[in-house]
């Protein structure tokens, strides 16, 4: 599903990542860990397509499309999701409204009709209930207000409404309470289905305890120095990324 | 010398309103005194450049006749056509009648400043006179449409507006129509009385090469309120200037604007509220975005007089800049004579939010679709308390266009 290949990117002439491969399949997890530095939400914001992030050589093919020629819109159109990992708040435009937006503009670039307002709030319904997200702030303004669990509630709740092939989880563990956690993992982990991936880049173990990865690869300083199975994130946790580093 | 003023007023030709003779002279002395368009050089016109209305060739448009009653459900309309004019027949309450059948005493006493109004008092051409009955709620907006269309015209009205005490009535003003080479000088002189309560939504979209300058004057007595909220989009060049005398006893004002520029337009905004009352209020917000070339100003002017003790005046302009080649001026003035008021005043000028957008991309939102929501967003806070639902209508359908 995803091919990425040699891939270096910069900011502001620094460069970030220095030539990364990975490959994700459809229906399996990875989960990308490193130190603070190392590139990791680098990584997550050229998924995207962030303009602020420079792609200086290497290749990303998502589903046999060039992703590096679609804009941000297109991109997430096709199925790229990214789970923020600061959710940004949009004063005046309501939650309901961005996300009704957003998925017509999906599904027009799919070929589906829009949805009846009917079909739509039932989804709301169903969705918000899975990420225990309280319905009241579908209506609130985007993120406004909203405590770090609920902001991370709303990422996922996103994620469920727009069906995604392949979810980029930037951090979301960070600022989450145990309860909150879990919560959301059992989110993404009911999401899940043979035709999607799911892409964790988290700090800490703590995250991969409740979504299990089928892969775990270090990244450190712009490469990914190691690839293992789940067991890889434990030895981590017990040695550190020193580990790696040496 | 720019632009001769004297020659200008000559194109408009001569008022057909019986003004009183004290203003009339007073408006004859100030075009000779002025005798030229004010540069950029005077402070009120800083940013707003004169001289293409200066070399404007005008005739003036075809000449107010008596009004004739026309009909509308939802609203009572008063509706200004280049070949006369029209009005609903009134309501209990309510009185129409043309400016022109006005003697001179029955003009209430106002004076008059500046270029503008020394032109609108010699040239113009009719106008209506509207007075609310004392303690009536008019149950219906009552709209004032202006709609002229054609090339080099000068469209110069002067309308009266009379809200005697404990009455309620609410305004739409609309200005539309499409000129080229056009000229618009309208005057809107509201005398709210003791407990009169008004709200004024006025609506500009005038399409083509129309220059318009439009003044409300507002006079309060003690215990009314007056909000006024302009929504100003896509005019070629647009001068409003609000002024406001509050000099009743705890009189309160409310000023709200939003003005979208694209293009090479100028939008201009400039309000000056005196408080020359004790106990009173004033509340301004006003919201600018502007993109392509254009160009947006805000002044907003808060005079607070000696003997005006706690007053509690309140001014916010923000605005949004879409391209590096568009600009804004935003110029707030606070002169204070009292001492147990409260005053302050927030200005900002900025870009869109470059995450929030990003945002809206990631999740399959186009650049263009993302821009409208986060603008609307930024005008929302003006746009919801706008009463009109036609005026909303017309500017969600502006915006979505």
């Amino acid at each position: 599903m995803l091919e990425i290949k040699s891939l270096c990117a910069s900011i502001n002439g620094t460069e970030i990542l220095k030539g990364l491969n990975l490959s994700i399949k459809a229906g399996e997890v990875h989960a990308i860990m490193g130190p603070n530095g190392t590139g990791k939400s680098t990584l997550a914001s050229v998924l995207a397509g962030k303009e602020d992030y420079e792609v200086t050589s290497g290749e990303i093919s998502f589903d046999g499309k060039n992703l590096l020629e679609l804009s941000v819109e297109d991109r997430a159109r096709e199925g790229v999701f990214l789970a923020f990992q600061y959710p940004v708040e949009i004063p005046g435009v309501s939650n309901v409204n961005f996300l009704k937006t957003a998925m017509n503009e999906i599904r027009e670039h799919r070929g589906l009709p829009a949805l009846s307002a009917k079909e739509f709030l039932t989804l709301v319904k169903e969705k918000s209930a899975l990420v225990e997200l309280d319905a009241s702030l579908a209506s609130r303004a985007v993120n406004e207000g909203f405590s770090g669990g609920e902001k991370k509630r709303n990422e996922i709740f996103q994620m469920a409404m727009l069906e995604p092939k392949l979810a980029i989880l930037d951090e979301t563990d960070s600022g989450l309470d145990i309860d909150a956690l879990r919560t959301v993992a059992q989110g993404v982990n009911t999401l899940k289905t043979g035709q999607n991936a799911t892409l964790v880049i988290t700090h800490y173990q703590r995250l991969l305890e409740y979504i299990v990865p089928d892969f775990v690869h270090v990244l450190f300083d712009g490469r990914i120095v190691k690839t293992g199975g789940k067991e890889l994130a434990l030895e981590l946790e017990d040695k550190g990324y020193d580990w790696v580093k040496a | 010398m720019m632009g001769n003023l004297i020659a200008f007023r000559e194109q408009l030709g001569d008022t057909r309103l019986a003004m009183p003779e004290p203003l009339s002279r007073e408006a004859k002395d100030g075009i000779e005194r002025l005798a030229s368009f004010p540069t950029t050089r005077d402070e009120a016109w800083k940013y707003t450049r004169l001289a293409r209305v200066a070399a404007l060739q005008l005739s003036p448009l075809a000449h107010y006749q008596q009004p004739e009653p026309s009909e509308c459900s939802e609203t009572i309309d008063v509706i200004f056509e280049p070949h006369g004019w029209f009005c609903a027949a009134p309501v209990e309450g309510l009185i129409i009648e043309s400016a022109g059948n006005l003697a001179p005493e029955d003009w209430q006493a106002c004076t008059t400043s500046g270029h503008v109004q020394y032109l609108n008092t010699l040239a113009a051409q009719g106008g209506a006179c509207l007075t609310i009955k004392a303690g009536y709620e008019i149950p219906k907006p009552i709209r004032i449409i202006h709609r002229a269309k054609g090339e080099n015209f000068a469209m110069v009205l002067h309308h009266q507006i009379n809200v005697e005490p404990h009455s309620k009535v609410q305004f739409e003003l609309l200005y539309e129509g499409q000129g080229q080479e056009a000229y618009a000088n309208i005057l809107v002189d509201f005398f709210i009385a003791e407990s009169a309560h008004v709200h004024v939504d006025k609506w500009q979209n005038t399409q083509g090469t129309h220059y318009g300058f439009y003044n409300e004057r507002i006079y309060q007595e003690r215990h009314s309120t007056f909000c006024l909220h302009t929504l100003t989009v896509n005019t070629h060049f647009t001068r409003n200037d609000v002024e406001v005398f509050s000099q009743g006893e705890a009189a309160h004002t409310k000023l709200y604007g939003v003005f979208l520029g694209g293009e090479n337009h100028l939008i201009d905004n400039h309000t000056f509220v005196h408080h020359m009352a004790p106990n009173g209020s004033s509340d301004e917000n006003y919201r600018g975005v502007m993109k392509g070339k254009a160009a947006g100003v805000f002044n907003g002017k808060v005079k607070v007089y000696q003997h005006a003790q706690k007053i509690n005046a309140f001014q916010s302009n923000r605005n949004l800049l879409l391209s590096s080649a568009a600009s804004i001026n935003a110029k707030p003035e606070l002169e204070i004579y009292a001492d147990d008021v409260k005053c302050s005043h927030g200005s900002t000028t900025g870009q869109l939010d470059a995450l929030a957008l990003f945002y809206l991309q990631a999740r399959g939102i186009s650049k263009e679709k993302a821009t409208e929501m986060l603008v609307g967003a930024f005008c929302a806070e003006v746009v919801e308390s706008v009463q009109s639902k036609h005026i909303q209508r017309a500017f969600a359908a502006y915006f979505s266009s």
